[in-house]
């Protein structure tokens, strides 16, 4: 991190709008990776990060290290995302009806779902770091320091994720090689 | 190699992601090489990685998403903050401070004007008012009197806002028209004072009557002239005689006159006399060699604007009168229009009398000058005769006031009127009394002896008053009368009597109480009252006794002797009350003698010396530290909840804060 962004940090957390503006600008796509990491669902996530951009700002006085700043923000979505998902689950089953969740796209493939209900059975956090990885293709270093990770930590992650979603989809993979 | 062979998704997922180093990667390759099943997890994992690409990136948020969310943002935020410190900001510049305050003071005088009804174009409406009646005025003065009146006749109609067309529907001249022209006129008509003749009054008032076109401006003047004269004079039935024979002379004439007898027989009055304008100056001039003149005024009050509206107004209800009276001649419309025409009539011929009335008036006025003269004989404020009041009062002094005041009372009879009467005793058992009575005057003087045998007399004052009656100032000739003598009576209790002399002195003795003793016996022998006597004795063995005494004056030169067998006399002062126009029988006047018997005592007190001083400077700083502790006590007692409050709420936001970082 550089002196001019810890230094827009600073201001944005003192109430500059247009510093933190600039940080809606260059941050809220990891935030809508980790949301749809977490969601799988695109307008699910791009609501989430819109929400918690919007307490962010509300809340900013809170952070008192300018430069923990892109992690709280990704713990912010990551919680908010979370509440969304809880609800979801208990959506009662009338109301699921009345508004279907997510129109299936039409090029879906069956390899696509496979790979998404995959997706679905890994934890939380390695979904968020399979996303951040895949979406933004950050170095580990970052997506450690977003997700508030030890160093190294995400690389056991990743590979047991990949591991895990490997035994699931192995079916296919053997079908296609 | 076992570890990489463990652990290969963990190695292939970061060599797939590009963050193995170059050692790891050699080591990673090496085991490929040696083993079949990593190589196979390799395979798979490549492919995986692909797909997932594949759909992921199909999944990633699209260009536009940063807009969405800013714009998402921004409306959900409001941009609130950022005015306010807009406002702070232009706020802290000088001038913007400058441009509010004034705009506060224009506001405050803006609501001002509105609570009072002020209206806000007032002065510009005065100017442009002013200006017309400047461009009015030239045209009035040398114009012919018609054309005059023609103009002033078009403008009052206009102000009135009435149309030659519509006379019926016309509603009357409106009031506040009306009285504005009044106000007008009113401006105009000047009033000048003289007290000389410093204007060519009679060449003005001559040419107005004879030639009226010819003249320049004062020619159609309408001026009313009207002087008052105060004269003293000797005689007052001569002066009338007079002024009546030179108001005859000047074609003038007596109006009123009015005289009044004063009680000492002289007379002053009125006479208002009517002369000719142009005679005015003489006629003045001719009365003023009849007496003494004490105040002269000469006034012209220029009417002739008001006139000349009025005569404007007249003719244009010639007019309509004519009018009406067409329209009644030819009779067509309905009878309700008519009554209504009838009315109308009438109305303006009720208006026309009434300025014709006021036309005759002033022409009446115009036509003689009023000269209103004051006479008043002279000694006319001499008196008639005087009147000499003498008031009497004393103080008696009686051991018993009720038997005085009964006595006192007993007195009154056809020539002695008692005209107040009480008796007073406070809640001391003080007694006094007061008496008012009137006198018949020859009887006063024994009366007045009577009552100074009753008791002793203090203060007996006599003030005699001449009052002049019917006028003031000296008068020889004048009678003196001798009015009822009042007299006022005041009977007080002898020891209320105020001290004549007021003596005070110390005796030093060895035995104070022997000597006080002696003291009370002396002074009965001379006939005097202990009033009041204290015995101190105080722990230093000093002995003080005070004896307060009354004794007559005659017996004060005794006592003051006898009181030198006692002792030592010491700080004698004495004190007399010299009682001017005060009538004192001064032998038996009383005299207070106060008097101090006392003796040393020991020489060194208790409460002086080393030890003594030393205990004292102790107790005292005992005291001052034990205040200074009870106020440190107060103040923590203040302060310390305050202090646990600040502490408290310190240390549950420093919590919550810590708390919600954490999150």
């Amino acid at each position: 991190m550089d002196a001019s962004e810890r230094e827009q940090y600073r201001a944005a957390i003192h109430g500059d709008r247009e510093a933190f503006e600039m940080i809606i600008r260059t941050h809220s796509r990891p935030l809508f990776a980790i949301a749809y990491g977490i969601l799988q669902s695109r307008e699910e996530a791009e609501d989430v990060v819109q929400d918690s951009l919007v307490k962010a700002w509300k809340t900013r006085w809170r952070v008192r290290d300018p430069e923990k700043l892109p992690a709280w923000l990704a713990t912010i979505a990551r919680h908010k995302a979370r509440d969304v998902f809880r609800k979801r689950r208990t959506v009662p089953f009338s109301e699921q009806l009345i508004e279907p969740v997510e129109p299936e796209p039409a090029n879906t493939t069956a390899l696509d779902q496979q790979l998404q209900s995959a997706l679905a059975a890994l934890p939380e956090l390695h979904r968020a770091a399979l996303t951040l990885r895949y979406f933004e293709e950050m170095d580990y270093r970052t997506i450690e320091n977003t997700l508030g990770l030890t160093n190294g930590a995400l690389r056991g992650i990743l590979g047991r994720a990949l591991a895990s979603m490997r035994e699931q989809l192995r079916p296919a993979l053997a079908a296609m090689d | 190699m076992a570890t990489v062979h463990d652990e290969i998704d963990t190695w292939l997922a970061a060599d797939l992601h590009g963050e193995l180093s170059d050692k790891e990667r050699d080591a990673l390759h090496a085991h490929l090489v040696d083993c079949a099943a990593c190589r196979k997890t390799h395979q798979e994992i490549k492919t995986m990685n692909k797909i997932l690409e594949e759909t992921l990136t199909k999944e990633k948020a699209d260009p536009a998403f940063e807009q969405r969310m800013l714009a998402g943002f921004r409306s959900r935020v409001h941009q609130r903050g950022g005015l306010v410190k807009l406002l702070v900001s232009v706020m802290r510049l000088r001038a913007a401070q400058i441009a509010a305050v004034a705009a506060g003071l224009l506001g405050l005088v803006q609501i001002g004007r509105m609570i009072t009804g002020e209206p806000v174009t007032a002065p510009r409406e005065r100017e442009r008012y002013v200006g017309e009646q400047f461009a009015a005025q030239p045209s009035q003065v040398p114009a012919s009197r018609a054309a005059e009146s023609g103009a002033l006749a078009k403008s009052d109609e206009v102000a009135a806002g009435r149309s030659r067309n519509l006379p019926l529907k016309g509603p009357p001249p409106p009031a506040p028209a009306e009285s504005k022209d009044e106000e007008r006129a009113g401006a105009e008509v000047e009033r000048t004072i003289v007290t000389g003749s410093n204007i060519p009054t009679a060449a003005e008032e001559g040419a107005q009557a004879s030639v009226q076109e010819t003249a320049p401006a004062l020619a159609n003047r309408k001026l009313i002239r009207n002087a008052t004269v105060e004269l003293e004079i000797v005689s007052f039935d001569n002066a009338v005689q007079k002024i009546t024979a030179f108001a005859n002379e000047e074609h003038g004439y007596v109006a009123t006159t009015d005289s009044e007898k004063q009680a000492n027989g002289k007379l002053k009055g009125q006479i208002v006399v009517k002369v000719l304008p142009e005679n005015l100056d003489r006629f003045l001039q001719k009365i003023r060699s009849l007496g003494e003149l004490k105040n002269q005024t000469l006034g012209t009050e220029d009417v002739t604007k008001a006139y000349f509206d009025t005569d404007a107004r007249l003719k244009n209800a010639h007019v309509m009168e004519q009018r009406l009276i067409d329209m009644l001649k030819t009779k067509t419309g309905k009878v309700s229009d008519l009554l209504l025409v009838e009315k109308e009539l009438g109305r303006v011929r009720e208006e026309i009398e009434k300025m014709q009335g006021e036309l005759k008036y002033w022409d009446s006025q115009v036509q003689f000058a009023t000269v209103t003269i004051s006479l008043t004989e002279k000694d006319l404020e001499e008196p008639a005769a005087f009147l000499l009041k003498e008031r009497a009062q004393l103080f008696l002094y009686t051991p018993d006031v009720e038997k005085i005041y009964n006595e006192t009372k007993s007195l009154a009879s056809a020539k002695v009127q008692i005209t107040n009467a009480q008796l007073n005793r406070d809640y001391s058992g003080r007694v006094s009394a007061q008496l008012s009575m009137l006198i018949a005057p020859e009887e006063s003087d024994a009366v007045i002896g009577r009552v100074k045998g009753f008791g002793r007399v203090e203060n007996f004052q006599m003030q005699t008053q001449r009052l002049a009656q019917g006028g003031s100032g000296m008068s020889e000739n004048a009678k003196t009368k001798r009015d009822k003598v009042e007299l006022n009576i005041t009977i007080s209790r002898e020891e209320q009597e105020q001290a004549f002399q007021q003596t005070s002195l110390r005796i030093r003795t060895s035995s104070v109480d022997e000597r006080a003793k002696e003291l009370r016996a002396l002074a009965e022998k001379q006939g005097g009252r202990v009033r009041s006597s204290t015995f101190i004795s105080d722990p230093n063995g000093r002995e003080v006794a005070s004896v307060s005494l009354r004794v007559a004056m005659k017996n004060y030169p005794a006592l003051m002797q006898s009181l030198n067998s006692l002792g030592r006399v010491e700080n004698v002062s004495v004190q007399r009350q010299d009682r001017a126009d005060a009538q004192i029988d001064e032998s038996n006047a009383p005299a207070d003698v106060s008097i101090q018997v006392y003796s040393q005592g020991n020489i060194v007190t208790e409460e002086s010396g080393l030890l003594a001083t030393l205990r004292r400077t102790l107790a005292q700083s005992a005291s001052a530290i034990m205040w200074s502790l009870r106020m440190i006590g107060v103040a923590i007692a203040f302060l310390a909840p305050w202090a646990i409050a600040i502490v408290g709420i310190v240390w549950i936001a420093r919590r919550a804060i810590r708390a919600r970082s954490k999150l």
